[in-house]
């Protein structure tokens, strides 16, 4: 016959046991918010597309462009090959005629929350001669994210979120890949390779589908919005942010020009980056690259 | 002068009586207080450990020797997040590096020297019917088992193991997102400061044991060497363990709540960490070694049927290493910055310690001269962890010497050396003991003609697998790497790297030998005679294998000599038990047969 406190003893180690089984498995939890939020999006546009606007714009720039700066790849020759050591440093890419690109556009305010949006089709970011493509990447929370290696080399893609999960996982091989996905808004997400100290980008993520990424001549394009009043903001890694009040009508596309002049912004809003200082051997979290 | 007296906790739980009530199933098997049932629940858990730290080496060596390639065969049953395809990510590598070691040496070496020998052994071998603390002793094991489940869980929350290393450099090990890796570095350092407290009270037990609870004669020069040295290695782990949980718990405060008494970004100090580890580390590198020299002391004087060549100086070797051991942690901190006269003050001390350990050596030297050698499997042991020890400890020479350290620093030069000490110490002295052991422990002889096969496999593969880390360190190879390919100047060393991994393979399958032998001997082994090694030592004249709660049926046997007098000239066999009094011996009488012995009661 077992005694009481046996009892308590069995009691006892067996709830141990039980507490540590069910703290197995939490690889799988780091996605559960946004499977909620995908199994709970609809499968349609609610917006009415005969009665929806669109807005287009273009983001200039009108001080003097920086001389883009080379990388040195010296220390990873297969990256320093396959782009011919042409590679530049892409925090300020200006177009021919004077458009900025890799700026975040995305509607800030004005969406009517009652709306549900179905979940996007997912976007793939790669790593293509020890550089991202694309630079800057627009997500709607819960939308997949396919992060990949184009490169024969390791990489190390850790991503730096507030509000969100983060991860730091790397790809040593050729077309590996691994998919994910942020479960809030959030702007924006740095990204960056703890192997190539060069290599960044930023992921901006939007509880909606109105946001968009300005191409090589500084264009962008948000559809199928309900008509409204709306407070959009563009998003610059270098020169922080502008905010313009924008109109749509029924049926009718508004145009919009956002301009930076080329001020270095003092602050621009970030998830924290690291930084790994090799002269001194420090390390230093901040939410401001313009220093580098 | 050396008393025997159960102590109030021994009688209030039936020790000391060799007639007991019948206990239940779950106070014999599972809670039990015996020190014996508790020696082989310390005995399987950390074999178990053992295998999973086998199999963690096994997946780094297949990493190493075959860099990018799937593991074949088990690789499809590995997470995206650890090994997708089967190819080994870097951070799951780190992870496996850390956790090796982690098992290795908190959960397999340190149990399986101090928890299974301590105490098995030291009750018996000093005529004591159980542990001073019989229900700590219970307390002892249970303890470390939560430390391993909350270990083994740490592979399956999110971030996965630990990866910042065995010792936990600071400020990797500190903030989160230098490693990527926050529940399992907090599990690791949660599960190491539970499993500090299972030292404590194995500790405090073995000492209150060895200090009041000898039988009558048992003076401090009487007792054998595995109890003396597991008794100093006790006042180590007392000693030590606290250190290394003060210096656990900053640490996890640095994870958790935010303080920085480690990382430089927010004014700590790194080096901190260093010295507080190293302070408890060099000290748990004696601990993990003095219980293997005592055991390997025995078999050797046994097996070669000869006295231990210089007791008191044996004796006096294992207090002088535990002294010096504290003293030379500076040495593991050569490359820190730390001021030239501090190191060389550490470079000194360190290379003092060889003296006590030399002594240590000539003295088996010394006794298996002219000896009557049995190449049995235990003696086949002892003599590879003498021939291993010499390796490491010369090793150990060129790494105590700063100026020889400095370029060897970190290198596979150092992996080398912890593996001849840890590995060809350690763990042969282990074999040594388990084989010698194993028929009192469980009534049945091993196979010799298995222990002997899994003793030549084991000999030759992992100096297959060691012996080249030499060179690979010497030629700069990191020791901390996941594909070595990376560096064009480590290129060429890729061949030796895969023969070292196939080396591994076969002497990780060859401890399969060792597994099988272990568990058919158990149930189908030859049965074993009272003492089948004609030892001297009281455990083998305790009847039973094992003796029953209590130990000594007729009572506490009295101790008349020293616990090696083999080949003696007062008797007329080659042995001279401990117990058998001096007019029976000088009628040339020395009984075999279970309960012959005298008692003092």
């Amino acid at each position: 016959m077992l005694g009481t406190s046996e009892i308590r003893g069995l009691l006892a180690s067996s709830l141990v046991a039980v507490l540590l089984v069910g703290c197995g498995g939490g690889d799988s939890a780091e996605n559960a918010p946004a499977a909620t939020e995908t199994a709970a999006a609809p499968a349609e546009n609610p917006v009415d597309a005969a009665t929806a606007g669109n807005i287009h714009g273009t983001i200039k720039f009108t001080g003097t462009a920086p001389k883009a700066v080379a990388i040195d790849m010296a220390d990873e020759p297969t990256c320093q090959t396959a782009t011919g050591g042409t590679a530049v440093i892409e925090d300020v890419v200006v177009g021919a005629d004077g458009g900025l690109a890799n700026v975040f556009v995305y509607v800030k305010s004005g969406i009517d929350p009652a709306l549900k949006f179905p979940v996007g089709p997912g976007k793939e970011i790669d790593q293509q001669g020890c550089q991202y493509h694309p630079h800057v990447i627009g997500l709607q929370a819960g939308e997949q994210l396919t992060v990949k290696n184009g490169d024969p080399v390791l990489h190390n893609i850790n991503a730096t979120p507030t509000t969100n999960r983060g991860f730091n996982r790397s790809q040593p091989q050729a077309g590996m890949t691994f998919e994910t996905q942020f479960a809030s808004d959030e702007i924006m997400i740095p990204v960056r390779c703890d192997v190539h100290g060069w290599m960044s980008a930023y992921i901006g993520v939007t509880s909606h589908p109105y946001h968009s990424v300005t191409a090589a001549d500084g264009t962008f394009s948000l559809d199928r919005l309900p008509p409204g009043t709306y407070t959009l903001e563009a998003w610059h890694e270098k020169y922080g942010t502008a905010t313009q009040e924008v109109t749509v009508a029924t049926g009718q596309t508004a145009e919009v020009t956002f301009e930076f002049d080329g001020k270095v912004a003092a602050e621009v809003p970030m998830g924290p980056v690291l930084l790994v200082d090799m002269h001194n051997g420090t390390l230093r979290r901040t939410t401001t690259l313009v220093q580098q | 002068m050396a008393t025997h007296a159960a102590t109030a906790e021994g009688h209030a739980t039936g020790a000391g009586h060799d007639e007991h009530h019948k206990l239940s199933f779950i106070r014999t098997y599972i809670f039990s207080t015996d020190h014996k049932m508790i020696a082989k629940q310390f005995l399987l858990a950390s074999l178990l450990f053992l295998l999973i730290g086998g199999i963690l080496a096994g997946l780094v060596r297949w990493q190493l020797g075959f860099p990018g390639q799937p593991i074949p065969f088990i690789g499809s049953m590995f997470s995206d997040t650890t090994a997708p395809g089967g190819i080994i990510l870097p951070e799951f590598y780190n992870s496996l590096v850390t956790m090796h070691a982690t098992f290795m040496i908190f959960f397999a070496i340190m149990p399986l020297l101090v928890g299974v020998w301590g105490n098995f052994l030291i009750p018996l071998q000093i005529g004591a019917p159980d542990m001073a603390f019989p229900r700590l002793n219970t307390a002892s094991f249970w303890i470390s088992v939560p430390a391993g489940i909350l270990m083994l869980a740490s592979f399956f929350v999110e971030g996965g193991a630990a990866g910042a290393g065995w010792t936990s450099y600071a400020p990797l090990s500190a903030n989160p997102e230098y490693s990527g890796v926050h529940m399992g570095q907090v599990l690791w350092l949660v599960s190491l400061i539970i499993l500090g407290f299972s030292s404590l009270t194995g500790a405090v037990n073995y000492i209150t044991t060895i200090i009041n609870m000898r039988a009558p004669g048992m003076t401090w020069f009487r007792m054998p060497l595995p109890t003396w040295s597991l008794f100093v290695t006790s006042w180590l782990l007392l000693l030590a363990i606290p250190i290394l949980t003060g210096g656990l718990i900053m640490l996890l405060f640095d994870q958790t709540i935010g303080t920085g008494f480690f990382n430089p970004a927010t004014d700590g100090e790194p080096l901190l960490w260093q010295h507080i580890f190293w302070y408890f580390g060099h000290p748990e590198v004696y601990i993990l070694i003095l219980p293997a020299m005592g055991l390997v002391s025995e078999v050797i004087s046994n097996r070669a049927r000869k006295p231990i060549f210089g007791y008191h100086a044996m004796v006096l070797a294992i207090i002088s290493i535990a002294f010096l051991g504290w003293v030379v942690w500076g040495h593991h901190m050569f490359q820190s910055g730390m001021n030239p006269l501090l190191g060389t003050s550490f470079m000194i001390s360190t290379i003092i310690i060889a003296v006590p350990s030399a002594i240590k050596v000539f003295n088996w030297l010394g006794t298996l001269w002219k000896g009557d050698i049995h190449f049995d499997v235990p003696m086949l042991h002892a003599l590879a962890f003498v021939a291993m020890f010499i390796i490491g400890g010369l090793s150990g020479i060129f790494m105590a010497s700063a100026p020889v350290d400095i370029p060897i620093h970190d290198t596979y030069f150092i992996v080398a050396h912890i593996h001849y000490v840890l590995f060809g110490g350690s763990l042969f002295g282990i074999f040594a003991g388990i084989t010698f052991w194993f028929p009192k422990m469980f009534g049945r002889m091993m196979s010799p003609k298995l222990g002997k096969i899994h003793f030549w496999v084991t000999i030759f593969a992992y100096n297959a697998v060691f012996f080249p880390m030499h060179n690979l360190g010497l030629r700069n190879h990191m020791r901390r790497i996941y594909d070595p390919n990376s560096y064009e100047y480590l290129q060429p060393l890729q061949g030796l790297n895969t023969f070292i991994s196939i080396a591994a393979f076969i002497l990780i399958a060859g401890q399969m030998i060792f597994a099988f032998s272990f568990f058919y001997s158990m149930f189908f082994g030859e049965k074993a005679e009272q003492n089948p090694w004609k030892s001297n030592t009281l455990e083998w004249t305790a009847a039973g294998h094992p003796p029953g709660h209590g130990n000594f049926p007729g009572g506490t046997p009295h101790v008349y000599r020293g616990p090696y007098e083999y080949s003696s000239p007062e008797s007329n066999e080659d042995f001279l038990p401990q117990g058998v009094p001096p007019e029976p011996v000088r009628r040339g009488a020395v009984p075999r047969e279970p309960g012959f012995l005298p008692t003092g009661d």
